[in-house]
């Protein structure tokens, strides 16, 4: 039977099937200041709770978590809201971390659900940007917004291949460390994670086509509509956002060697 | 102090994406020059590490920039840096009046510079992390610049393909890095290198000897990006991008695999068996990717199979163990790919005004599959076609060294080139000449520089890519079978093709013409006319796999 403290962690580092009550509550917050700060806060409390047990984690937990990044990866696929494509994308990456949680340090493991959440705070941000816009934030609706609004889009692939573990930012870095330790516990974790890492990628590519790739209406084009473009300021806000992502990347990197 | 001019080559192109990106605005189409420039210099730089390289000037092989990245500047990352930033140079001045008319013509060079500098970065790659970053690099930025026309959605249709199989195939080199770092204790490929040379049986994995293990996980890597048979069908579907990336992708990045299995010789010197299978592979998509080809009436389309196959040939040449040879093909391949894709659109477009093809003798052999009788007896052709390019190979081959014909990889070459000599004189037995002879005559000529030169040219890249003999010889002993096994599937590979062109000389003179009839000939015609349904069945997979997760998503009430 195991410590009812780790049943209580496996719900904020979500665990199928605790992880819908995240998924859930998520969708629940409209607001994005609520939802940025859930995807901050709700992982630490999965870790601060995991520190205060006293029992180690189990082999079956790395197997359930890995299940449970593989369902939510493999969910991912069919979404089209932005929103729900961002929580079930957090679901899939804070489970990765229990496989951490046998030889990292506590700081590192914080570290790791910071760098984590915060390209999907970022993203959390541009679904709201294409409320605003278009009134919901579903791929296929409406398309081309890289004729549009150019600048926001430019910000969008760079915020989704900072999401889906892309080489400079720190889920790349995680992703390596991960199958690193996974190789050595469970090999076959690591062929799991592997998959998990190829779906993401093929989840991230759906979810750009079907927003950034298509014809813009005229009136879209030329702004006699009500679509506005980030000004430069707000663009340098997230490019500076994702620059600092990069170079947190290299304290990563120091643990990789 | 001149090593850390590869530091530079890698720079360079990166300079020049920021600075593009940065006066787009101020620039306009201007803007484009900067690239230009850049790559220019990097061009020149390139040329001179490889000058300093040949003069023996430069002292070692590789330099630690920080706690981990190491680079590399031995000649074989050299020479590739040489390469790329040749072709990038090309496709740079091309793209500069070819995509003047096109929307994101600043994001289109700003995208040019990042593949150029991730494809450097990847050749000189000294650690496997700096590896793994630019090989997956490589395969985003493709995407993105196959999807410059952001409106065309068939164009980011195929991208995708591209994506996807790039990303299957970063996942065997991430398992090849991680299984080595665990060995290893390292991440430095000099560091790996050398104790795999020194202990190559100190690790074992799933049952089987390290450097077997990471063979195998190389060359599926290596695989999916030369676009070698399951895993090629992004390759020839990828027409929709513009023009200068599609001579890039083939006449550059598809190379990536060549590259790969060569920068971990010292690995597959101590496979086994990997080799053969890489040699099958290899084989098989040559085939496949050739007879496709003859299939297509695309154009673009059919050098995408032309690539296939001509990567298909790379692959076998690595499985021979003739990796030097692979990179002189790979080199050679660029740019004479490089140029048809070029100028591809040009023919086109002078095609939709004329066809220029005179309606001769020549337009009706091959054309209208007419052949023309001559005067001459079957016999005699028959055994110059067999005789003369085996003869030319044979003296060819000596001059360079007298025991060449001990390894079986030579031999395999030695045949391949025979084929191609006796096909060459077979066809124009076939077609209809005033001057027969004079015709033959030619054509051995023809045959005989090719062959010269692709021997002197690639043992000069031997020795110069793989100054060690002893490294040389263990490639060749690791590619090699059991010598009966060999004999018997050479002999009859032998029998089969001699008893095939005597038989197809026979049916010529006696009139007696193949009918293409019957259920075997349409199976198979239909077959390849639908490309063995590969993509059929991929495109199946994908939707089964969507909707699953659609199912799935909705049985979960979508949490």
């Amino acid at each position: 039977m195991p410590d009812i403290t780790l049943l209580l962690a496996a719900l904020f580092l979500p665990l199928f099937p605790f992880s819908m009550v995240f998924n859930a509550v998520f969708d629940r917050l409209q607001h994005v200041a609520l939802r940025s700060l859930l995807l901050i806060v709700w992982p630490h409390i999965g870790l601060a709770i995991l520190q205060s047990s006293e029992s180690g984690v189990p082999t079956w937990f790395m197997t359930w978590a890995l299940a449970t990044s593989l369902l939510y990866a493999f969910r991912m696929l069919a979404l089209r809201g932005v929103g729900q494509w961002t929580s079930f994308l957090a679901t899939s990456m804070w489970a990765t971390i229990w496989l951490a949680t046998t030889d990292t340090s506590q700081e590192m493991l914080q570290f790791y659900a910071l760098a984590i959440s915060a390209p999907l705070v970022l993203l959390a941000f541009l679904s709201v940007g294409l409320e605003k816009r278009f009134g919901a934030a579903y791929t296929g609706l409406y398309g081309g917004l890289a004729q549009s609004i150019p600048r926001f889009t430019g910000v969008l692939v760079f915020v989704i291949l900072a999401a889906i573990a892309t080489p400079l930012f720190p889920g790349f870095f995680i992703m390596l460390k991960l199958i690193l330790n996974s190789s050595a516990l469970m090999p076959v974790a690591t062929f799991v994670l592997l998959g998990i890492w190829l779906l993401w990628s093929w989840a991230g590519v759906r979810l750009l086509q079907g927003l950034i790739v298509g014809t813009a209406s005229q009136s879209e084009v030329t702004g006699t509509t009500a679509l506005k473009d980030f000004n430069l300021i707000t663009s340098w806000s997230y490019a500076i956002g994702l620059i600092a992502l990069v170079f947190s990347s290299l304290y990563l990197t120091g643990g990789l060697s | 102090m001149m090593s850390k001019l590869i530091i530079l080559i890698i720079s360079l192109p990166l300079f020049s994406a920021l600075l593009t990106h940065l006066l787009t605005g101020q620039l306009g189409r201007c803007v484009a020059r900067i690239s230009v420039a850049a790559t220019v210099l990097t061009v020149f730089s390139t040329a001179i590490l490889l000058w300093l390289s040949l003069s023996g000037s430069l002292v070692g092989d590789s330099i630690a920039t920080s706690h981990w990245t190491v680079l590399f500047y031995d000649p074989l990352s050299i020479l590739m840096a040489l390469v790329i930033s040749i072709i990038s140079l090309i496709v740079h001045i091309y793209s500069l009046r070819y995509m003047a008319e096109e929307a994101g013509y600043g994001r289109f060079f700003v995208l040019l510079d990042l593949m150029t500098a991730s494809l450097i970065l990847m050749v000189a790659a000294g650690d496997l992390i700096t590896l793994l970053i630019s090989w997956h690099l490589v395969g985003v930025l493709l995407y993105f610049l196959l999807g410059q026309d952001t409106r065309n959605h068939s164009a980011y249709r195929y991208a995708f393909w591209t994506f996807i199989t790039y990303r299957i195939g970063d996942l065997p080199l991430v398992l090849a890095a991680v299984l080595l770092f665990q060995a290893f204790g390292t991440w430095s490929l000099p560091d790996i290198f050398e104790q795999i040379s020194q202990n190559p049986a100190a690790h074992e994995v799933f049952g089987l000897a390290l450097p077997e293990v990471i063979g195998i996980l190389i060359a599926l890597a290596a695989f999916a990006r030369s676009a070698q048979f399951l895993l090629h069908t992004w390759l020839p579907y990828t027409m929709e991008g513009p023009t200068p990336v599609s001579a890039l992708m083939h006449a550059g990045i598809v190379n990536a695999g060549g590259f790969l299995i060569n920068r971990f010789t010292p690995v597959f010197a101590h496979t086994s068996d990997v080799l053969q299978w890489v040699f099958i592979v290899g084989f098989i998509s040559a085939i496949i990717g050739s007879v496709l080809m003859l299939a297509q009436n695309d154009i673009k389309k059919s050098l995408g199979y032309s690539t296939m196959g001509q990567m298909g040939f790379m692959i076998m040449e690595c499985g021979i163990g003739a990796f030097s040879l692979a990179i002189y093909h790979l080199i050679v391949h660029g740019v004479f790919k490089g140029t048809l894709f070029l100028s591809a659109g040009s023919i086109i477009n002078s095609a939709r005004k004329s066809d220029g093809v005179p309606k001769d003798d020549l337009y009706k052999f091959v054309v209208e599959k007419q052949p023309a009788s001559t005067p001459k007896s079957w016999l005699l052709m028959a055994l110059i076609t067999l005789l003369v390019p085996v003869t030319i190979l044979i003296i060819s081959h000596l001059f360079i060294s007298a025991d060449y014909f001990q390894k079986q990889g030579a031999i395999i070459l030695l045949f391949f080139g025979w084929v191609t000599g006796a096909q060459l004189i077979f066809a124009t037995y076939r077609t209809y000449a005033q001057n027969l002879w004079r015709l033959i005559f030619i054509s051995v000529v023809s045959f005989t520089v090719v062959i010269i030169g692709y021997i002197f040219i690639s043992h000069a890249f031997d020795l110069y890519l793989y100054p060690d003999a002893a490294l040389r010889e263990q490639l060749y002993a690791a590619a090699s079978i059991e010598k009966i096994r060999f004999d018997i599937i050479a002999a009859i590979t032998t029998v089969i093709i001699v008893a095939s062109w005597i038989f197809a000389y026979y049916a010529e003179r006696s009139g007696k013409h193949i009918r293409y009839k019957g259920r075997t000939w349409i199976t198979f015609y239909a077959l390849i006319s639908r490309e063995f349904y590969m993509t059929d069945l991929y495109t199946r997979l994908s939707r089964t796999i969507l909707s699953t997760s659609n199912k799935l998503n909705v049985w979960l009430r979508w949490n």
